[in-house]
Formats: structure tokens, sequence, C-alpha cells
């Protein structure tokens, strides 16, 4: 009895050693949206979230994420004067 | 005037390949500036200062290259030495800025600049655009950093970990973290609009 209730108490410590495939997933979601995966993470990654839901989702979260600050943050327009500033500055430097 | 002894260029021809080949970046250097000071005339210093540095240094810079990256770890370091030293005095130039630039492989050409969404205005998307905006400014700088440079600009981690100086193991995990606060950020704004993440 004693060295079972041992054994149970010891299990999940080798188990949080052990990455499930969700978390390598979740390790792997910037790397894929930002098409730097290797083709053997993105094998893996595709593969895994055809039967995987919640990594499904995640995904697409990621992908909205990142396509609010790449298609929705407006761009500041440089003030006129800036180009002609270094130009000149520039031109008065003497190396 | 014409005192070009032992130099390849005039110093007409090399401020014309200068312009040419620097200037083109300008716009999103300004953008990223004003993305790190959030003000407009720290901007505008750190941008005229960045070029002058670059100017020094142009003799270093290898034509044809990423001009844009090389910028924007001049106008890096030069925020952050800004940011530490907080006074006036005339800009040092530091040569770790733009050393080690070289030493790995070639970086590739214009082809990570970020695509724009068509830009007709439409005032939802503004909307979500200033909401966007603030959730990122309130990010800490280092995390604003690195979105700016991926999501906005485009670049690679490889680029990115060049222009940051810290490896790409870093820029991945920093990446991670920024995007998790910044997730979290518009997630709550997303809930008092209604929206259940």
């Amino acid at each position: 009895m004693e060295t079972k209730f041992t054994e149970a108490y010891e299990q999940p410590a080798s188990d949080t050693r052990h990455e499930t495939d969700c978390d390598k997933v979740a390790k792997l979601l910037d790397a894929v949206v930002d098409g730097e995966a290797t083709a053997e993470e993105q094998t893996f990654f595709t593969g895994h979230l055809e039967d995987c839901v919640p990594c499904f989702e995640s995904h697409q979260k990621q992908k909205l994420l990142k396509g609010l600050v790449s298609g929705n943050l407006k761009r500041i327009l440089v003030p006129e004067r800036l180009a002609l500033a270094i130009k000149t500055k520039i031109q008065a430097t003497t190396v | 005037m014409s005192d070009q002894t032992g130099k390849q260029m005039s110093k007409e021809e090399k401020d014309a390949r200068f312009e040419a080949e620097l200037l083109p970046v300008l716009d999103p250097l300004y953008n990223f500036a004003y993305r790190l000071t959030l003000d407009e005339d720290d901007a505008n210093d750190l941008v005229q200062e960045t070029y002058l540095k670059a100017y020094r240094f142009f003799d270093y810079f290898e034509q044809g290259t990423n001009a844009k990256a090389w910028l924007f770890r001049i106008l890096k370091n030069s925020f952050i030495n800004e940011f530490r030293k907080k006074s006036k005095q005339p800009a040092k130039v530091d040569y770790s800025e733009v050393e080690g630039y070289y030493n790995s492989e070639d970086v590739e050409g214009e082809s990570g600049v970020a695509t724009t969404t068509d830009m007709r205005t439409e005032s939802v998307q503004d909307l979500i655009g200033d909401e966007v905006a603030s959730a990122l400014n309130a990010l800490p700088v280092d995390f604003r950093t690195v979105i700016i440079l991926c999501d906005l600009e485009g670049f690679t981690y490889e680029e990115m970990a060049k222009i940051l100086d810290i490896p790409i193991g870093t820029v991945r995990s920093r990446l991670h973290r920024a995007r998790n606060s910044l997730k979290e950020k518009l997630e709550k704004y997303a809930r008092t609009m209604g929206y259940n993440g």
C-alpha cells in the first residue's frame, strides 16, 4: 500500500517534464504566424491543429492579433521639412 | 574643395549615394522613432541624429545590403543612449553601434516590408487603430519594439536579432511575451465593447 502511494505521488513529477503536443504548438504560434517555422515545425503544427480545437482557435487569435497591428495601426506622416533638414546637415558635414 | 586624395569618392558623389540609398528609409525610420519616443519632436531629433551617424559611418555600409535594418539598428542604439543619459551633450558616436553588423550572412533585401491593407479611411478601422495604438503604447518599450519591428515593419527574426543585438532565441521569447501582453490589453478592450475573446 505504502509503496503504491509513493509511486502515485511521484508520477506527476515525471509527467511535468513531458511536454504535451499542445504545449509545443503554443510555443510555435509566433514562428508560424511570422512565417519563421521550419518545414518540420510547420508540418507538426498543421497536423496537430486538424484534431485540436483549442489550438486551432489560439492560432486564429494569434493571426488576428498580428493583423490588428499590421493592418490597423496608422502610419505617422513624416514632417515635410525633415528630409531637407537631413540633406542640409549632411552636405554641411565635412569628413 | 577638391582635396579628395586617397578617397574614391568626392563629397558630392558620396552625398548623392547616401541620399539615394538611405533617404528612402525615412518614412519607416520616422515611424519607428515616433513609436519609441511617442513624441514628434523627439522622433524628429532621433531621426536626424541617426542619419548623421549613418553618414559618418557610411564607408562601413555595404552598398545594396539592407539599409533599412542598418538604420534601424543605429536609431535603436541612439534611443537607448539618449534614454540612459537624458543630457543634451553632443552625440558621441559609438563604434559598437555600427560594427558587428556584417558579421553574419548578408541580410536580405527589402522584401519584408509590411503590407498595409486598403487604407481608405473607415471610422471603424480608425477606432480599432487608435485602440491598438494605445494598447501598444502601454507596453514596456522592449515589448513595443519587437512588435513594431515584426508586425509593422516586417523584419525577419534574424534581422531583428541584429537590430537589437540579441540572440534569435531572445527575439522569439520576447516577441511571445510581448504579444501575450498586447493580447491581454486588447481582450480587456474587446470585453468592454461587448465581444467575448
